[in-house]
């Protein structure tokens, strides 16, 4: 599929372009948290007060969603976040590509997240525990069909996952790419050069239309986009891990009353 | 008047089918692009419309609810993303499929 808006100037020989440009976003985030904890000052400065900033923000959703104990989380759902969001806005670079318009990537994100969660709740509870809440508080004979589709939803997740991120991204690449061919030498702009009297009356305007078009509304939505989509992984991150928590206190519950 | 109309859209509707035809009578699966074009469009379409329609209801609702209770504003907007993104998500299953029919060679 190579449908971008521009190519990337990069390009290493044999490596594809998102592996080469996710380790330009490792590089970039190790640089910067290199600069921010760099000299660590009470009163932060530069960097490490941009750094801060975010992480506090981070904390807020832990705490809002997860509750007490969810800043054990913070480096698994920080990374993501920051990971995710600095691919995000890398498309939005001319001469850069985008990792995460790549389903590899956002496919090995979301493992690690679907992984991540289950471990999460059999360590918190243990095996048979956690294994006996995917049937649900539903009477007896229901709890293998409760278990089966339990199961088939949380195979979804990693699917759903990772397709969100790679649909939004690179949809949003596929569409600019088109409206750059549309207004381009091959589209609007060289029919208006062509001098012919369609292209004036059609074509020049058009351009213009086009160029106004994608400058005012199609880039200020991949900006959001980028920031919404981070956000809504990270969001999700945390609510599976919420979910994988929370089963142990839902089963403490309904144990008395559920268990004979 | 209808029956001009009624005429032009079997027109439109008939002419590619003609030429389709004529065009398989050369080879086998000649019809096989054309067709995963005609769906990847006509799905895509269908799966942004009632897209458009869901998440319309869904924003609406979130709206109406932070007029009604202002303080709540930043939770009610939490929940809205997070039901655009499920919703926008089916969308996006359509997609994937369009372009795995569109630049997929089988």
């Amino acid at each position: 599929m190579d449908i971008i808006e521009h190519p990337p100037i990069l390009r290493l020989p044999g490596i594809p372009d998102h592996v080469t440009y996710t380790w330009i976003a490792m590089l970039f985030l190790i640089v910067v948290s290199l600069f921010a904890t760099r000299r660590l000052a009470l009163v932060p400065t530069g960097a490490q007060n941009l750094m801060e900033m975010v992480l506090e923000q981070f904390h807020q959703i832990l705490d809002e969603v997860i509750g007490a104990g969810g800043r054990r989380y913070l480096p698994l759902v920080g990374t993501l976040g920051l990971f995710i969001l600095t691919s995000n806005l890398m498309g939005l670079v001319p001469g850069m590509a985008s990792p995460t318009a790549n389903l590899n990537t956002t496919a090995a994100c979301a493992l690690i997240v679907f992984f991540t969660y289950h471990v999460i709740g059999v360590r918190k509870q243990g095996f048979v525990t956690y294994l006996k809440h995917f049937a649900g508080p539903v009477p007896g004979p229901l709890k293998p069909l409760m278990f089966v589709i339990e199961v088939i939803s949380h195979l979804a997740r990693p699917l759903s996952l990772s397709l969100r991120l790679f649909g939004n991204m690179a949809g949003g690449h596929i569409l600019i790419a088109i409206f750059f061919f549309m207004m381009g030498f091959d589209g609007l702009l060289g029919w208006a050069l062509t001098g012919s009297f369609g292209g004036l009356v059609i074509g020049a305007p058009g351009t213009i239309v086009a160029a106004a078009f994608v400058i005012g509304f199609l880039l200020p939505l991949k900006l959001l986009v980028a920031f919404l989509q981070a956000f809504i992984f990270v969001m999700l991150t945390m609510i599976y891990i919420t979910g994988a928590l929370e089963e142990a206190e839902h089963e403490a519950h309904h144990a008395p009353a559920g268990h004979h | 008047m209808r029956r001009t109309l009624m005429f032009a859209l079997m027109a439109v509707f008939a002419v590619p089918g003609v030429a389709l035809a004529q065009a398989a009578a050369g080879g086998a699966t000649d019809w096989v692009k054309p067709a995963a074009a005609l769906a990847a469009g006509l799905g895509f379409g269908l799966a942004a419309g009632l897209c458009g329609l869901g998440q319309g209801r869904a924003a609406g609702s979130a709206v109406d609810a932070m007029a009604r209770q202002p303080g709540n504003t930043n939770r009610i907007q939490t929940a809205m993303i997070l039901g655009l993104a499920f919703i926008e998500s089916l969308t996006l299953f359509v997609f994937v499929i369009a372009v795995i029919l569109l630049f997929v060679k089988s």
